[in-house]
Order: C-alpha cells, then structure tokens, then sequence
C-alpha cells in the first residue's frame, strides 16, 4: 500500500510543493496542482467553520483525514498554519506519522536553506532527498 | 506545577536531541557580526540595534516552526495557549533552553506583556562594552546604547508573529551595561485573525 502525493500549502492558499511519492501517482498538471491546492485550503477553511464541534486547540480544526474509496488523504496543519497533505492507497499504515516527519524535513532542510523565502515555492534539494529517505522509511 | 514540571522536562529532552556547536565558536561569530555592522552602519547605535532586531527576526519567524515540528515528533505536545503564561512559558523553558541550552525565568506578568529573565546569556561570554567617557566627549558612540543581543528580541517577535500574536520586544537591562539580569520585555500589540477562517465566518 503505497503513498502517492504530497503537497504543501502556505498560510494563504498557495501551492509551494507537491510532488509524487511513488510510481503508481498518477501524473497532475502543473495547473491542476495549483488549483488543488488553493480548493483544498478553501475546504479546509470551510469545514473548520462548518464543524458542529469545535475543538479546544483551533489549530487542529478543518479537515484531518479523508477516507474515499481509491484514496486516503491526510493533511497536517502545523501551528504557523502550513498544511502538509499527503495523499495514499487505502490501507496504507503509517499515515499519520508522515506529515509530521516531512514538517521536520520541512524545517532542517527548506528553513535552513538561506536563499529560500518563507512561503514562496520550495526548490531545495536536500528537502528533496530528506523526503525520499522518509519515503524510504515508510514505503 | 506538574504542567510547568512537563513544561521544562520537555524543554530538556528537545535540547538533548538537538545538534550543538561549539560555545565559543557560537559567541566569537557573534561577536564579529557585531563588529561587521558596527563598520557598515559607521557605529550609529541606535541603528544597529534596529538592524539587530530585523536579523533576529529573520531567524525567529524560521525557529518556532523547527520547535513546533521538533517537539511533535517527540512526543511533546503543546496545545494552543489558552492564556500570555502558557506563551510565556513556553518560550522560557522550551524555546530558550532549546536552542541555547540556557535557563530563562518568566515574570512580571500582566495580561498583555511579560518579562523574560536571561541569568546566562551564550552570546555575550566574551564581551565587555567599552565606557564612553574614554571616548571623544561627544563624537563617540554611546556604548550604553547598545543592545548587544538585541536579536533575541527580533527572534521572540518574529516567532509570534508566525502564531498570530503581534509583540514588541525589548531589552530593558543588560548585565553588559551593569545590571544583575538580562531582562527582555515582550508587549502584545495584537492577536492577528486566523487565515482563510475570516472569509467564512457568519454574517
């Protein structure tokens, strides 16, 4: 059981990675990416509003983790208000803990890096390679 | 107390984890960024300590994602402050003994500002600051008006801001200029809305 995407959204709805985490991704437009991502952010935004039960750490409202028939998706909201979304096969373990290894990733490589300015489109390679390892790891 | 006791264990098990470098290493590079940008600003004090304040602030908006992400995977879990101590606190006892290894008090508490208490401060081990007087009467610089580590005050603002809370940060005594403690105050200005949540609120 396989992982298939991941994309990151800033604080404002925009697209800064996304990449496939296997093979078997199916391949998406550039276009496409940047038009999942801001829905994705709006929906976010929505269902946290939407929620009949709010939760006592606000960060952690909006949309957690989706079950669909081809498709598990599991997003990460980090507290600076990142979204790490990782996209998999049903069945496939360790889900939770993937976000939160790539937000460290995220954190040694991307926000390290001093060329890189926060939340604009991340080109770091060795953010590349730390998610591949992670892949690695837990593929 | 346990949570403050939770709150300091944590503190200590992230530092344990962390990479270190050398002290002096740390302190000496410190010290020769001080004296490169006492050249390029031409050892105008208050101008410096601006740009002290927006280098730290650089840094700090990079930080408080690494502590975030570093305490989630261990196991640590800081839950949304319900109120300026818990911030304060957090800052204290994990941010400062985290990155620096040192032991930071909270105090003075109000329900818009704290203080931070620095008994040891890494950057300044080697630092004395050199006394006006024996300078051109007027002509020198005012060595007392240098905030030497005036970049954790940019660093404190620029992790809040990336939690939503606008502050303004400042040195209020400095054991370099005589006093007993470090002391930094941190003011809220304001809470920032949350993100995209604004739009869809109810009318």
């Amino acid at each position: 059981m396989t992982f298939l995407h991941l994309f990151i959204v800033n604080k404002s709805g925009g697209l800064i990675h996304h990449r496939p985490l296997s093979k078997l991704a199916p391949h998406i437009g550039t276009n496409d990416w940047l038009r999942i991502g801001s829905t994705f952010h709006s929906l976010h935004a929505i269902a946290a509003e939407a929620s009949p039960v709010k939760s006592k750490n606000t960060k952690h409202d909006g949309i957690e983790f989706i079950e669909a028939e081809g498709l598990v998706l599991c997003c990460f909201q980090s507290k600076t208000g990142i979204k790490f979304v990782i996209t998999a096969e049903p069945g496939t373990r360790n889900m939770q803990k993937v976000p939160r290894d790539i937000y460290v990733s995220y954190t040694d490589c991307t926000l390290k890096d001093p060329f890189y300015e926060l939340e604009m489109p991340i080109r770091c390679e060795l953010f590349t390679q730390a998610v591949d390892d992670i892949m690695r790891k837990y593929g | 107390m346990s949570k403050s006791a939770n709150i300091a264990a944590a503190g200590h098990a992230l530092w344990a984890n962390i990479p270190k470098v050398n002290t002096e290493l740390f302190a000496l590079t410190y010290g020769s960024l001080i004296t490169e940008i006492l050249r390029d600003y031409d050892q105008d004090i208050p101008e410096i300590n601006l740009q002290l304040e927006r280098i730290g602030h650089s840094i700090g908006v990079r930080c408080v994602d690494e502590l975030l992400a570093k305490s989630e995977v261990n196991g640590i879990s800081i839950p949304m402050c319900k109120d300026l101590r818990e911030t304060a606190e957090v800052i204290a006892k994990i941010g400062f003994r985290m990155f620096l290894g040192v032991n930071c008090d909270v105090g003075k508490l109000t329900d818009k500002s704290f203080s931070l208490y620095l008994s040891e401060n890494p950057l300044n081990i080697f630092v004395e600051l050199p006394s006006s007087s024996e300078d051109e009467g007027t002509n020198g610089p005012d060595w007392n008006q240098l905030k030497y580590s005036n970049i954790y005050c940019g660093v404190i603002r620029g992790a809040l801001e990336q939690v939503n809370l606008k502050v303004e940060c400042s040195f209020v005594r400095d054991v370099l200029r005589g006093d007993e403690v470090n002391e930094i105050r941190v003011d809220v200005k304001e809470v920032l809305a949350e993100g995209a949540g604004e739009d869809y609120h109810e009318e």
